[in-house]
């Protein structure tokens, strides 16, 4: 069977909304320095809004598409307002941000005066002209795509060609300091590229969901900015053209390779695995260019700002820590007394994403490589224990579930050796797709060469269930019995995280994290101290998926979707990024709050991405940092009811906020 | 003497624990090296014999490969031709930590070191490097890995003490002033036990004055670390003074090589790096051989005042 033209076309299609996403990432990256994870949020807002115009106020289409690109590029620029003072902060800190600013901005899709009263309602096409290519129909919404999209791409191209904006858009892309240096209003031309950036996401999502049959406001969904990113990292996140024909490119691929699976349901998952591994390939194969040059932006270290570890000499500050975390666990281990059945559950819930938020600490945290991709280890462990969770006591199966996850956080970890900042980011968010979308989905694959059955993927992935076991006899049916187990394993891992603190392991990892040359040169093995954060790291996600998959007793692909892992990296941002207090109370914030309060409007505000902003910009420590100065308050107060006068030099600079000018004056 | 090795003679005791495997100074020969970085070579053929022991100065103008050949002496620029031989073994396989395991201890000009470890954790890296205890017994917290670590914070403790960086253990290396983050890394290099050390442009940042101090700072390093020393400094003054040999570079090239005074007397080698000015050698240290002192008695102000000359400074100001 010889390839109709029309899939290549229906490709080409599809490639040229991935093509103008990839633009409009490889814009703003070449201003910012920052992969946009809002870039396809902030057209979102723009294309529901159009429906809104056209269908609830009843706009003339071009009138309505006007305004709304318009919000789209005013969304764009106060974007960068926000952004910009995180101007002088680690990238992967304002990537962080941008996942948080594009929370925000779906929150705005569900405002009444943006979203109109029917959300599942054919989009808007001002043109209802078709045409055949074989007996396959092109629709007006094809149609538009096809005239549309070169034309927008020209006109970019042709102003950051001839305009002096573009021309100063090039020179900070080449290095934004000497830019700056030689008069450039940098924070000027940032704010034009993010509202260029803006117009051109609304283009695409008005473009691209007259194709859509899912619900408007998830047009742009997070596997479509992947697969632009991948047309983004083609182009070296740096041309243009390049970005936008591998956009279309891409497009062709998947759409022939779709074509060509015959067998149906291993369809999507064969799908995914090439994605996987093109993706890979290119962030391979660009990594030497990515990283090379002036750009020191990706390559410099995560440099937190904050202090490394808060360590006091103060016998009382001690006490007070103490008191507290012992006081806390005693309150939280006798809450399955007094609390429901489902708030037992969710006690574990919250442990076990502790643990979770944990192991990023680690990989993170410590080593600075950034995981976007935490569930897909996590996913590794739950798949582990809906194979050979029954078949083991429950004592093995934790930590041989960690030694494989680990085996396989290493694997994965192989290609930090190259890359590392925002293209790793990149790399595990895509493992995490791929293991959802790829593995779990597929429950055995043949392969071609042995004639053997493989079963690795979940046994049904829609759902698995699963029967909790015993622990030494006892069972871990009833809600608060699980609960308990949840509190152990969140205990134990702390004691272990804070040894690897404390007795050498983390003084390692952030040595080669700040300073690999130096550190080598020092002695310390860097490769195999890097995949050595990959592989604790993965060793503790591996577990927490055996407990959340017995927890939950009945999994599917969805348990292990990838926006957790998202959900992850804020609440390791919200606690603190090198933190173990901050890695528990980021899960305790992000997961403890809506369910303990509900699902009110303002818990939902703190909680979504406008608390993770606000984090980012006004509290750098996290929730740490507040649990910090607080112990401090107590102490100081407990110092002065013993009326002994708090000795200001006795204060470790640094550590608690005492300013260094001050102990030496 | 100065305030960083408070009281001369034991008071920089190296740590008997940590003794025992080292061997002594190394000799390090490196023949017809040449490292290029695509058409241009920055190191064009050098050759050059460090004996043990001795204290062998590298000078030479801005961009003359002096500290690519320290990159390619450390393995952190690979060559393209010629051989780096220490102690008559050849290097070419040793990645950089290898060879830091071997003795090869280098310093760098920026003297970075870890931004966001404390003083104290920055000085048991050192120790990591060379006491190894695997993952799994530190977790566990075995005997032997809890002994391991209480002997190396021992050691730290000890070169804490001697080198006054008590107030500074628990800042972030961030947070000091250049000058004491030198006295840092002189910390680290003598927990690291050198049997060649490298040292690119120790004085880099530091105020004249305290540069003068580095003097005898560095004497008493070779004497207590027992080491060879390959040292890439801008102040020709101190190299004269400190250095048994002296070696010019010029354009990736060794273009003199000889005693201070055959070096000082070779007008082409000085063209080479100073443009012959006088007032350049006599930036810091005593007058040239010529004058009527003679060179190693060090002036009045040369010499420096214990408390006010040395690198530890209040950060922050």
């Amino acid at each position: 069977m010889s390839l109709p033209p029309s899939i290549i076309l229906e490709g080409a299609i599809l490639g040229l909304d991935y093509g103008l996403l990839a633009v409009g990432l490889v814009l703003i990256y070449r201003t910012s320095r920052v992969v946009n994870f809002a870039q396809g949020q902030l057209g979102v807002v723009a294309a529901v809004f159009l429906v809104k115009l056209f269908y609830d106020f009843g706009f003339n289409y071009w009138v309505a598409l006007v305004i709304s690109v318009a919000l789209a590029a005013a969304v764009g620029a106060l974007s960068e307002l926000v952004l910009r003072r995180l101007f002088n902060r680690p990238r992967v800190m304002v990537m962080v941000a941008t996942i948080g600013l594009s929370q925000v901005l779906f929150l705005f899709t569900v405002f009444p005066f943006i979203r109109p009263k029917k959300l599942f309602q054919a989009f808007p096409v001002p043109i209802d002209w078709t045409f055949h290519v074989g007996t396959f129909l092109f629709s007006p919404g094809d149609v538009l795509t096809l005239m549309v999209a070169p034309v927008v791409v020209l006109a970019l191209a042709a102003f950051i060609r001839f305009s002096s904006w573009g021309l100063a858009m090039r020179a900070m892309a080449e290095n934004a300091e000497s830019a700056r240096l030689s008069g450039i209003w940098v924070r000027r031309t940032s704010t034009v590229a993010w509202t260029l950036a803006g117009a051109l996401s609304a283009v695409t999502a008005v473009l691209a969901s007259p194709s859509q049959t899912s619900a408007l406001t998830e047009v742009l969904s997070p596997d479509l900015l992947l697969l632009a990113l991948l047309a983004a990292l083609i182009g070296g996140m740096v041309s243009l053209p390049v970005a936008f024909l591998a956009g279309i490119g891409v497009g062709v691929v998947l759409d022939v390779l779709q074509w060509n699976i015959t067998n149906p349901s291993s369809g999507p998952a064969t799908v995914e695995l090439i994605l996987f591994v093109l993706l890979q390939g290119a962030l391979l194969v660009r990594a030497a260019s990515l990283q090379k040059g002036a750009r020191v932006g990706e390559r410099s270290s995560w440099a937190m700002g904050t202090a490394a570890f808060r360590r006091t000499t103060k016998a009382l500050r001690k006490t007070v820590g103490s008191t507290g975390v012992g006081a806390s666990l005693l309150l939280v281990a006798l809450l399955p007394f007094f609390v429901g059945v489902g708030h037992s559950f969710l006690m574990s819930q919250i442990c076990i994403y502790g643990v979770i938020a944990l192991s990023l600490t680690v990989l993170t945290g410590w080593s600075g490589q950034v995981s976007l991709g935490q569930f897909g280890f996590v996913a590794v462990g739950g798949d582990i224990a809906s194979h050979i969770g029954s078949g083991l006591p429950l004592i093995v199966l934790l930590p041989v579930a960690g030694l494989a996850t680990a085996v396989v956080s290493v694997l994965v970890g192989l290609t930090a050796l190259r890359i590392r900042g925002l293209y790793l980011a990149v790399s595990t968010l895509g493992f995490a797709l791929f293991m959802q979308t790829s593995v779990l989905a597929t429950p055995c694959f043949s392969v071609p060469l042995l004639h053997k059955q493989i079963c690795s993927g979940l046994p049904n992935p829609q759902s698995t269930l699963l029967s909790r076991p015993s622990l030494f006899g006892l069972s871990l049916n009833s809600e608060p019995a699980f609960a308990w187990f949840s509190l152990g394993v969140l205990v134990v891992s702390v004691v272990m995280v804070r040894i690897w603190r404390d007795r050498g392991i983390a003084r390692r990892l952030i040595a080669v994290r700040d300073n690999e040359i130096a550190a080598g040169s020092a002695g310390i093995p860097v490769v195999r101290t890097k995949l050595l954060a990959f592989a604790l790291s993965g060793f503790m996600a591996g577990y927490a998926g055996v407990c959340l998959a017995f927890a939950t007793e009945r999994i599917s692909t969805n348990t292990f979707d990838p926006t957790f892992s998202i959900l992850v990296v804020s609440m390791v941002v919200i606690g603190g990024l090198d933190s173990i207090p901050g890695a528990l109370l980021g899960a305790l914030y992000l997961e403890g709050l809506p369910a303990i309060f509900g699902s009110t409007p303002t818990v939902e505000f703190l909680t979504s991405g406008v608390g993770l902003l606000a984090f980012i910009l006004y509290l750098p420590g996290g929730l740490a940092q507040l649990l910090h100065s607080f112990g401090d308050l107590v102490s100081d107060g407990v110092a002065q009811l013993q009326t002994r006068r708090p000795d200001a030099l006795d204060g470790r600079p640094g550590a608690h906020g005492v300013p260094l000018d001050k102990v030496f004056p | 003497m100065s305030a960083v090795f408070p009281e001369s003679g034991a008071a920089v005791a190296v740590p008997a624990a940590v003794t025992t495997e080292k061997g002594g100074p190394a000799r390090l020969d490196i023949e017809g090296l040449v490292v290029a970085f695509g058409g241009l070579q920055a190191v064009a053929g050098v050759s050059l014999a460090v004996e043990a022991g001795a204290i062998v100065g590298l000078i030479g103008a801005n961009g003359s490969g002096k500290t690519t050949l320290l990159d390619a002496v450390s393995g952190l620029v690979s060559p393209a031709a010629g051989k780096v031989l220490f102690d008559h073994e050849d290097l070419a396989d040793y990645i950089p930590e290898e060879r830091a395991r071997l003795g090869l201890v280098r310093s760098f000009q920026d003297c970075r070191l870890y931004p966001e470890l404390s003083v104290e954790d920055t000085l048991l890296l050192c120790e990591d490097a060379r006491h190894r205890v695997d993952v799994l017994s530190t977790t566990l917290q075995l005997p032997w890995a809890r002994r391991a670590e209480r002997d190396k914070r021992k050691a730290v403790d000890r070169v804490i003490g001697s080198f006054g960086l008590e107030r500074f253990r628990y800042h972030s290396t961030a947070h000091l002033s250049t000058g004491t983050r030198r006295v840092v890394d002189l910390a680290s290099i003598v927990l690291a036990e050198p049997r060649l050390l490298l040292l690119d442009e120790p004085t880099a940042g530091i105020a004249q004055r305290e540069a003068e101090a580095f003097i005898p700072l560095l004497r008493r390093l070779h004497e207590v670390t027992d080491s060879t020393i390959l040292i890439v400094e801008h102040d020709v003054p101190l190299v004269f003074e400190l250095c048994s040999t002296v070696v010019v570079m010029q354009t990736g090239e060794v273009v003199a090589a000889g005693s201070p005074d055959e070096v000082r007397g070779d007008p082409g080698a000085l063209a080479a790096y100073l443009g012959a000015s006088d007032e350049a050698i006599n930036v810091s240290g005593p007058a040239p051989a010529s004058g009527a002192s003679p060179a190693p008695s060090p002036s009045p102000e040369a010499s420096p005042a214990p408390s006010q000359s040395t690198p530890p400074s209040a950060p922050g100001g």
